[in-house]
């Protein structure tokens, strides 16, 4: 990797590593009677591994190759091996604390195992360790090919990539230590966040960069979508952020805003984080992996740029009905629902486009089940965007807020949507990225996904059920016009969901280490594709064509 | 934020937002549908298809 | 016009950037900026005191542990609501907080207005194994916190702080923050005194987890999980009707 790197962006890396050495240095001796501290030895160990690293290569020789004749792929190769450390660790997680739910002895008497503490190591696990790794690292390269430009630098790549994981090491340690802001998805605490702020403005730069050597006269969409996920979650990220620490020697800082300015921001952020995160980025992936794969371009390029700005003004709107009856004034409640139905029309405007494009190659969907992890993408898309829509309406919101059918639906989008077009766009890059010419094994993709739907399938209905019986449980009266259950009677009731809810991500978990498997193997021993140049391998393993 | 009155603000805000969402809805359609752009979304449209696997300088 | 403009938006990437910021912030801004002019609008509490030291020390434990993830504390306007947990959350109430803790989940009960529902012997009971008191609860043990010490000696910087960012804390308080905290926990002690003068006579002074020979981080958070709801009585004053669920109108 660093014999890459001409001698000068060899300085160049050694100077910048050296210099977050400094600071981790700093923050251990300003943070030493506190968590900082210990994040100060965190920063110095990753940041003094990479530097060794490159200065145990610095006087290697120079590449002699002409770089700027080929796309540069070892950045993307090292997002999707992060990606899938990021999705077994997140996905563990989250198995453990689905199941602390259900047997609350699964903790150590110690604090960092309660479910508390765990649970944002599992969100923000799967979101920034796993999605992030791998918008990234799919980022990188669709706007590579699209633009038919090699990416704007070979350092800075690594330091988004590199930089990112540091952010998301830091986070999810702070967890287990205690330093949390308590702000759902955006648990991290102030030195993190400044840190974020850093590694994204060169995120996105260095794509805005490689977008202006396009020949392209126009930009293919699916970059629209993935710079709408850089910039906003940019914004966003920081106008939520923003806090005063109590100290320079502090992990622990308070926010600015205050009570219900607060709620409204958070889920301003909380809200579209879901939006510009998880769904923009994703859309990016779908709208370069799905039509590649399939070898049929997408079905409207007009209605994906339709959606595009559907779903870029809509979004923002939205994020007041996570706070419907709250102490939110009304006309803000209103608008936030109004906006979240209207939402509907330009999701499931890409969720057509996606499923009208295999319209005619049903046939490939059926053999190919990396194909196949796009269409059910595209179809859990269309249903939790649905789902989402309808929950944002008050009086549903009444039933269903607060209960586990908000998590149900979180995670219809999540696994569904989310982990199923990484999948699908992992298996369709990895064999592409690595010249071979197929997956090791198509057999084990076809387990993955059937493992991934009935994971998710189990999981999903699960968590309607309960959600929907605890709901019920909380508003029900007795003739007399008094309660009818206390509240623990409606948690005795939530135990068997809770089982099944365990069970469900527990076969997600176990597809996620098949396909870290899969690709570990594809890496290893698949030889390599014979048309080297082959952007997309042919005939992937398509039996029956 | 000075002098002006929330429920000031709150008109704004409601009426400037459906304007504003009116004209953007507007300008993205003509876009989307402008006839001689056509021609740009089908060649994007396509190209992402091609088997060529080199930067173009 | 518009495919002008736009073929040289894309020419330039920057200025595509523009108009997704364009798009995506206006309806952040529509709905955020009214909300500071909010004070006009929202109920006035001039009784409303600030967190003590120990109640402030006790409510960053239970953002520390996460304790958001399974209990809201925002009891919403429906009338099951309020009948279960009490009078409805008024946004006068979280004026003080930082972070709102008002949550999305209820894996456990509401806990707006907790305070003084049980005894402190109830929550240290509770919170060190919740199934010796609640058989049926899935809620994790908290009995560390009875094992550690409380950190007091950097609350002056945290009062600091919140002080810094408008909330209304004395130069007094904030200098007490540590002997406070210690008085709060207390009772016989000569500190104790100083918490009634400067946080009021109403202010709970007590051995929280019955222990009054250390200071550790169950007092805080017992102190604090005691005052919930209690900071102000606002929500008792005017109680508009509430909701019926199925049949709410907008």
């Amino acid at each position: 990797m660093i014999g890459r790197l001409t001698s000068t962006e060899r300085q160049y890396a050694a100077v910048v590593l050296s210099l977050l050495v400094v600071a981790g240095i700093a923050m251990a001796a300003l943070g030493r009677n506190d968590a900082l501290g210990v994040h100060g030895v965190l920063v110095i160990l990753f940041a003094g591994g990479l530097l060794y690293a490159v200065l145990s290569a610095f006087f290697e020789p120079e590449p002699r190759e002409d770089r700027e004749a080929s796309y540069y792929d070892d950045p993307i190769k090292a997002g999707i091996v992060l990606s899938m450390a990021w999705a077994v660790f997140g996905m563990f997680m989250g198995v453990w604390v689905a199941a602390q739910l259900a047997w609350p002895s699964l903790a150590f008497d110690a604090a960092w195992s309660t479910f508390g503490r765990l649970r944002p190591t599992h969100t923000s696990g799967v979101i920034f360790g796993f999605g992030g790794n791998a918008l990234i690292a799919t980022s990188f390269h669709v706007v590579q090919r699209t633009s038919r430009a090699r990416l704007a630098g070979q350092f800075s790549p690594w330091f988004v990539l590199f930089g990112f994981n540091l952010f998301c090491v830091l986070a999810v340690s702070g967890y287990l230590l205690g330093v949390t802001q308590s702000k759902e998805y955006a648990e991290a605490e102030w030195y993190a966040d400044l840190w974020l702020v850093i590694v994204w403005i060169t995120y996105l730069v260095l794509f805005l960069r490689t977008i202006a050597r396009r020949r392209e006269p126009h930009i293919y969409v699916a970059n629209w979508y993935f710079m709408a996920f850089i910039v906003v979650v940019a914004i966003l990220h920081i106008v939520n952020n923003l806090a005063v620490p109590i100290s320079w020697g502090h992990a622990k800082s308070y926010t600015i805003w205050p009570g219900v300015q607060d709620a409204m921001v958070q889920w301003w952020y909380g809200h579209n984080a879901v939006a510009f995160f998880l769904t923009a980025g994703f859309l990016g992936m779908l709208y370069y992996y799905l039509p590649v794969r399939a070898q049929r371009p997408i079905f409207s390029y007009r209605l994906s740029i339709l959606s595009f700005w559907g779903i870029t003004f809509f979004y923002m709107w939205a994020g007041s009905h996570h706070l419907h009856y709250t102490a939110l004034p009304h006309w803000v409640q209103t608008l936030g629902m109004t906006f979240s139905v209207m939402l509907l029309v330009p999701s499931w405007a890409s969720a057509g486009n996606a499923l009208l494009t295999l319209n005619g190659a049903w046939h490939r969907v059926r053999d190919d089940a990396t194909l196949r992890f796009m269409m059910a993408a595209a179809v859990f898309y269309g249903l939790s965007t649905f789902e989402g829509s309808f929950m944002a309406i008050r009086p549903v919101n009444a039933l269903s807020h607060y209960t586990d059918w908000t998590v149900g639906h979180v995670h219809a989008g999540a696994l569904g949507w989310v982990a199923l077009i990484t999948f699908g766009s992992l298996y369709t890059l990895v064999p592409a990225l690595w010249k071979r010419e197929r997956m090791y094994s198509a057999r084990l993709v076809e387990v993955h996904f059937w493992l991934a739907i009935a994971g998710t399938l189990i999981y999903v209905f699960a968590m309607w059920n309960s959600g929907i019986i605890q709901g019920l449980m909380w508003r029900t009266y007795t003739e007399d016009g008094a309660l009818a259950y206390s509240f623990v009677d409606s948690l005795v009731a939530m135990y068997p969901y809770y089982i099944a809810r365990a069970f469900g991500g527990l076969l997600f978990l176990i597809g996620a280490l098949i396909c870290s498997y899969n690709i570990w193997m594809t890496v290893r021993s698949v030889p390599l594709a014979e048309r080297r140049d082959s952007d997309v391998p042919a005939a992937v393993a398509v039996p029956g064509e | 934020m000075f002098e002006i009155s929330h429920e000031t603000l709150v008109a704004f805000s409601k009426s400037w937002g459906l304007f504003y969402l009116m004209g953007f809805f507007l300008c993205v359609v003509a876009y989307a549908f402008w006839p001689s752009n056509r021609k740009r979304f089908d060649r994007a449209k396509t190209s992402i298809l091609d088997r060529d696997d080199k930067p173009w300088k | 016009m518009p495919e002008l403009f736009h073929r040289k938006l894309e020419r330039s990437a920057i200025g595509f950037v523009l108009a997704i910021i364009a798009a995506a912030s206006v309806g952040g801004i529509v709905e955020i900026a009214p909300l500071f002019t909010i004070d006009e609008t929202v109920e006035e509490a001039p009784d409303m005191r600030v967190y003590t030291p120990l109640e402030l020390a006790g409510r960053n434990i239970y953002v520390r542990e996460g304790c958001y993830a399974c209990h809201s504390q925002m009891i919403r306007t429906l009338r099951d609501e309020v009948e279960r947990y009490g009078p409805y959350s008024r946004a006068v109430e979280s004026q003080y907080d930082r972070p709102m803790l008002w949550g999305s989940k209820r894996t456990g009960p509401d806990l707006a207005r907790v305070g003084g529902k049980y005894s402190d012997f109830w929550h240290v009971a509770h919170l060190i194994n919740p199934r010796d008191v609640v058989p049926e609860s899935n809620m994790p043990a908290y009995a560390f916190l009875a094992r550690t010490e409380l950190r007091t000696n950097d609350l002056g910087e945290h009062l600091a702080a919140q002080q810094a960012l408008g909330v209304p804390y004395t130069d007094e308080m904030v200098a007490n923050a540590a002997r406070d905290a210690y008085g709060q926990a207390f009772p016989d002690s000569e500190a104790a005194s100083g918490v009634s003068e400067r946080y009021g006579e109403a202010t709970s002074v007590s051995a929280f987890d019955g222990v009054a020979t250390r200071l550790t981080e169950m007092d805080a958070l017992v102190a604090y999980l005691q005052v919930l709801g209690r900071l102000t009585d606002a929500a008792f004053r005017d109680t508009a009707a509430t909701e019926q669920a199925p049949d709410a109108e907008d």
